[in-house]
């Protein structure tokens, strides 16, 4: 997902920048007010951050002979909403783009916008729908996780197909040309992402369940009738 | 009695499928160089704008990693400090679990 450096106009390096920044600003504030309501939520900030750290490390083969790496930002939407996630994912694009030439400073904006917004932000319209719902937690989880990593890969998609509108087609074509690239690779690698991180998720509702309840991540029934189901 | 693993069961059989998958693409598919879809991307962008791929230069000035090895360390630094902080963090909950 990653646009290389030098390969986004100027023009679009600026918008994506205005859009990821109130987000950025957003998602600080957001994280101050919850460490300071609940010390108790560092660790789990620590959990779901530590697996966007891991996942976006890991480029898997795909399906159409091209790598590509997961996002990770399921759990982290799931426990503190889009816009602490987007923080999370600044941190680690910023490593990225300063040690390991993925992605740029002039394209971070862009990268931010497709892996800690857009993606986060769509995870996290799903967990709304299905939170309140009899869907099973853990599928929620899935649910949340692989569809965050498919529309970030979607939304890279996008910024590139609006930067680079085909000749004959315009956007629309070019959009279609880069979501064979990128939406293509990611769909097995998103299904994995999704049941990996559900299976993480079934040990913090293990270990820490009064965490998950007191943020109110899922009603207090669902937890304990998954914990029971787990002991 | 409810089998309880049965998300463990899921997950170790999408791997396997997973790994099944890039076996056999890797060994039928021609062509398949399994390079980043980051690059592949970079060579759409470049024959979409008419630009030749050297022709795209960094717009802010960037250190690159002069070699493989040197950029994978990198990542496995990456993933590193993110394993330390899942365990780190499962740990500290095992821990106050027992002591309560």
């Amino acid at each position: 997902m990653h646009i290389m450096e030098g390969f986004l106009p100027l023009q679009w390096c600026i918008v994506w920048w205005i859009i990821a920044l109130p987000c950025l600003a957003l998602g600080l504030y957001q994280l101050k007010k919850v460490l300071a309501a609940d010390r108790e939520a560092l660790p789990l900030l620590g959990v779901t951050g530590g697996f966007i750290f891991i996942l976006s490390s890991l480029k898997l083969p795909s399906v159409t002979g091209s790598c590509s790496h997961p996002t990770g930002t399921g759990l982290s939407t799931i426990s503190f909403a889009p816009w602490i996630t987007s923080l999370v994912c600044a941190i680690v694009l910023l490593f990225q783009s300063l040690f390991l030439a993925h992605g740029g400073l002039s394209v971070l904006g862009a990268n931010i916008v497709s892996m800690g917004i857009a993606g986060p932000v769509v995870g996290y319209g799903v967990y709304r729908v299905l939170r309140d719902t009899s869907v099973n937690m853990y599928l929620t989880v899935f649910l949340v996780t692989a569809l965050a990593d498919m529309f970030t890969y979607v939304t890279t998609s996008l910024e590139l197909a609006l930067a680079y509108p085909a000749e004959t087609g315009g956007f629309v074509s070019s959009f279609v040309l880069f979501m064979g690239i990128f939406a293509l690779t990611q769909i097995p690698l998103a299904i994995v992402e999704g049941i990996v991180l559900a299976l993480v998720f079934k040990y913090i509702v293990v270990l820490k369940p009064d965490i998950l309840i007191r943020l109110k991540i899922f009603s207090e029934e669902k937890i304990n009738a998954a914990r029971d189901d787990a002991s | 009695m409810k089998f309880r693993y049965s998300l463990e069961a899921l997950a170790i059989i999408a791997i396997i499928v997973f790994s099944g998958i890039f076996l056999y693409t890797s060994s039928t598919m021609d062509g398949a160089e399994f390079a980043g879809s980051d690059n592949v991307g970079s060579g759409l962008i470049a024959e979409l704008s008419g630009i030749p791929l050297e022709n795209f230069q960094p717009l802010i000035p960037q250190w690159e990693p002069p070699s493989g090895e040197i950029e994978s360390c990198l990542f496995a630094l990456q993933a590193a400090a993110g394993g330390a902080m899942v365990g780190g963090v499962f740990g500290f909950w095992m821990g106050s679990q027992k002591k309560a």
